[in-house]
């Protein structure tokens, strides 16, 4: 259920201690691009050992491994299997690399990345594999593989994100965006997270810990929707009647199931 | 017009030539202002001459040093200076006052209690150094004209009115009369004519940027919603900041829900910058109180905007001035070094002893202001902002209501009204005891290492009390 | 031949051992005076859990966290033993 996704780069010890204050829902500690093949053993052990150290932590947190082709692969999940972390990311995602890291992981949830086009393919049998609770898009690889230009305006993106949100949507998972790489351009920002939500995704991965405040606020209920939530539910349990009338609109119980979920993320983030 | 009493004032064109007229040898007790910060050309060149005369037991009154103004240096460690009273010291003099002291005193003072000690006579200035930009022959002088301006004279107006001897150093000198001169040529004795009093963009310190840094950006929106939570962000509120990158950051933050708000401040007061001044050629605030500017924007907006207000020290900050402005003021956003478990604040010295800084207005203002924040990381590096007790204290904790960090916010127990405000809040409230505890969950409780052996000076709070001392290294 | 892990940034430290006849721990550090015991003891019980009881170590700190020592120190043995 959570809005935003903030990668933390898993070996540097500045970053990864002052991880709970930027306020973002999720937290990514990050093994892979941030972190020099000759330093992945200095993170692992880094990680480890703060975790261990500061186990409770407010948000939820993942590991973004290395992929299953890289030598890494194995020592990231053997070292961090046993400590407080909700999951794994899994960058270039496949069926096959999603076995394999359930073999070995011990039944943590998993996020894997889609960023490639065969990727995107098989995003359904991505999405359906044991332990994925959602999905990520990874534009910059994605568009690398497809040999096209990555732009602000983001037209090229239009046919993976609405891929990708419907598949998520059809299996009940969570659908997260690609980040926004433009820094201090929070306009953009804005726009680029409203094209997200407008296509179903329900929250935004993000490098910048500037930019938690706006994707949370975007990707939380409005004020609007949460009143009306709030309207819907009242009135259905007045009524206790699984279809009525409201503003002239028909409520069915599909429609009173999302009502429930609105008003359980407000609850979640405060609003 | 009416201008007819106004006598010509006697014109020197070298320091040389200035001193055929007072005896260097007598006047023993010289003042300075610090408005031209670290492009002040003015100081080294007038204590040059002192340096080359030998003359001994010189007692400076800067109202603050700055690491370009080297010649102090050399004369501490010619021996030629008794006592230095300041309200900021930083750099080279800093760093040796911290190793070694001085044969006499350094006295501390803030921006508010220097000048009542000039008025009350207790600070006695034989000779007063001013640097101004634009004067005329009449020793009428403004500071946000000529080429080398520098906003706001605050600082120097007191050392005018009640110096034996008052010096203008100009580098600008006209014949016209001058509209509202912030120097009164009645109180001046001679002019100097220079080529250049020195460098005015050097009035722009690092730290007058909004910070961008992550940790800086939370702390600026936590404070900015408690003061929205207590209630202060209403029309005609007053507001002062620090020139801080987070001071700098609030201000944005509080912009924005004024601008949201419809909500229009009475004044801004203190160093004013660029922010500020956008912010009264929008509309959002009535007057800008100017006791000096911290960019070439706000020098160019004094000339242009006539509710952008320049004034004196005394004005702004003496506790005894009838028309002190900061006793309107609502909010203050200051910055530390370091606060203790009673709120005592210190921005006078480092966690090493060295004197890194001083009152400047930061006792004034949180002595006077309605609600007092300190804006801080709670963590610098492995140091922990909250100390058992501060190296050096700056400002009482009576005066602090409030720490905002980014892992949490402290009240002052004696603001039981502030507390209460705040119970149904989602801010992160706690003690400033639990703050302590939580950053020495992540760091460990340090050694003590501050030396109490030989004292080096003194901090002299405007209402004349010593309330601390200062230690050598 | 020398080990080393960690960096010279902020919060963090830079950890260099070479095998010895000795054990030699030398310290150099931002916030020394304040955390100079700690640092020590940190590096002396992450040795005593490695059962090193002979080794030159060079802590270079820029005011890390005991964590981050640790962390250090262990991946330089790790990368020492690797070596062998």
């Amino acid at each position: 259920m959570s809005r935003s996704y903030l990668f933390i780069p898993g070996n540097t010890p500045n970053m990864v201690q002052n991880l709970d204050i930027f306020e973002s829902d999720a937290v990514i500690i990050d093994f892979e691009d941030s972190v020099m093949s000759y330093d992945k053993d200095a993170a692992r052990i880094l990680i480890q050992n703060f975790l261990q150290k500061f186990p409770l932590q407010e948000g939820t947190i993942y590991i973004r491994i290395n992929d299953v082709e890289n030598s890494h692969f194995e020592a990231d999940i053997l070292a961090t299997r046993d400590l407080k972390i909700a999951g794994y990311v899994l960058p270039k995602a496949s069926v096959e690399a999603i076995d394999k890291l359930n073999q070995l992981s011990s039944g943590l949830s998993i996020i894997p990345i889609i960023e490639s086009p065969i990727a995107l393919l098989e995003s359904k049998q991505i999405a359906t594999s044991k332990n994925v609770i959602g999905l990520l898009f990874g534009a910059e690889d994605y568009t690398k593989e497809m040999g096209i230009e990555r732009t602000l305006e983001a037209k090229e993106l239009l046919y993976p994100r609405s891929h990708i949100a419907v598949v998520c949507r059809a299996y009940n998972i969570e659908a997260i965006d690609t980040p926004y790489t433009a820094k201090d351009d929070d306009a953009g920002l804005q726009q680029d997270a409203m094209n997200a939500k407008a296509l179903g995704f329900t929250a935004k991965a993000l490098i910048h810990p500037n930019q938690v405040d706006t994707i949370n606020r975007i990707f939380a209920p409005s004020p609007e929707e949460i009143l009306q939530a709030k309207r819907i539910l009242k009135k259905s349990e007045e009524l206790q009647k699984g279809a009525f009338s409201l503003d002239g609109k028909m409520i069915d119980l599909p429609i009173i199931e999302k009502a429930k979920k609105v008003l359980e993320k407000a609850q979640k983030y405060g609003l | 017009m009416g201008q007819n009493n106004k006598t010509q004032k006697p014109l020197v064109n070298s320091i040389d030539e200035l001193f055929a007229f007072i005896d260097i040898h007598e006047n023993k007790n010289i003042s300075f202002h610090h408005h031209l910060r670290n492009g002040d050309g003015v100081i080294n060149y007038v204590l040059n001459k002192y340096l080359q005369e030998e003359i001994m037991d010189l007692n400076l009154f800067p109202s603050s040093i700055f690491p370009a103004y080297t010649k102090i240096l050399e004369l501490i460690e010619n021996h030629q200076i008794n006592d230095i009273t300041t309200n900021y010291c930083n750099g080279g003099v800093a760093k040796y006052i911290s190793q070694h002291g001085l044969p006499g005193t350094l006295t501390m003072q803030t921006h508010g209690g220097r000048a009542r000690s000039i008025q009350e006579g207790i600070s006695k200035i034989d000779i007063a150094f001013i640097a101004a930009p634009y004067v005329n022959i009449y020793g009428d002088a403004i500071g946000y004209d000529g080429k080398s301006s520098f906003g706001s004279m605050g600082y120097a107006i007191v050392d005018s009115e009640y110096a034996k001897i008052t010096v203008l150093v100009t580098d600008h000198l006209v014949e016209n009369q001058i509209e509202n001169p912030e120097i009164l040529g009645s109180n001046v004795d001679y002019i100097l004519k220079v080529d250049s009093i020195g460098d005015n963009t050097g009035i722009v310190s690092g730290t007058t940027e909004v910070t961008k840094n992550p940790i800086g950006v939370k702390i600026a929106k936590n404070t900015s919603k408690l003061l929205f939570e207590l209630g202060l962000i209403k029309n005609g509120f007053s507001f002062q900041s620090g020139a801080g990158g987070v001071s700098l950051r609030v201000t944005k933050d509080l912009r924005d829900i004024m601008i949201r708000q419809n909500i229009k401040a009475s004044f801004f007061s203190g160093g004013i910058t660029k922010y500020h001044v956008e912010m009264l050629e929008e509309g959002l605030v009535e007057t800008l109180y100017d006791v000096q500017c911290f960019d070439l924007e706000a020098v160019h907006s004094l000339k242009r905007n006539k509710n952008h207000v320049p004034i004196s020290a005394s004005m702004y900050a003496n506790p005894v001035d009838p028309m002190q402005v900061i006793k309107d003021l609502d909010i203050v956003i200051l910055g530390a070094t370091e606060i203790d478990l009673n709120f005592n604040v210190n921005v006078t010295t480092d966690s090493h002893q060295t004197i890194i800084g001083g009152s400047g207005g930061h006792s004034d203002t949180a002595s006077e202001a309605k609600v007092s924040v300190i804006v801080s990381p709670l963590l610098k590096g492995r140091l922990s902002v909250i100390k058992d007790r501060v190296t050096t204290i700056t400002t009482l904790g009576k005066n602090i209501d409030c720490l905002v960090t980014e892992r949490g916010i402290a009240i002052n127990p004696l603001r039981q009204d502030l507390i209460n405000k705040l119970k149904d809040s989602n801010l992160k409230i706690c003690t400033i005891q639990e703050l302590s505890e939580l950053a020495y969950q992540y760091t460990n409780k340090p050694k003590d290492i501050i030396k109490r052996e030989r004292i080096i000076g003194e901090i002299e709070d405007r209402t004349h009390d010593i309330i601390d001392y200062l230690y050598q290294k | 031949m020398k080990f080393t892990a960690g960096s010279l940034e902020s919060s963090d430290c830079l950890i260099t051992i070479a095998p010895s006849e000795d054990l030699v721990i030398n310290i150099e550090s931002v916030v020394f005076e304040q955390f100079g015991d700690d640092i020590l003891r940190v590096i002396s019980e992450t040795l005593k859990l490695h059962k090193i009881t002979k080794l030159n170590v060079l802590c270079q700190d820029k005011g890390a966290l005991d964590y981050t020592i640790k962390s250090r120190l262990e991946t330089a043995i790790k990368r020492m033993g690797e070596q062998s």
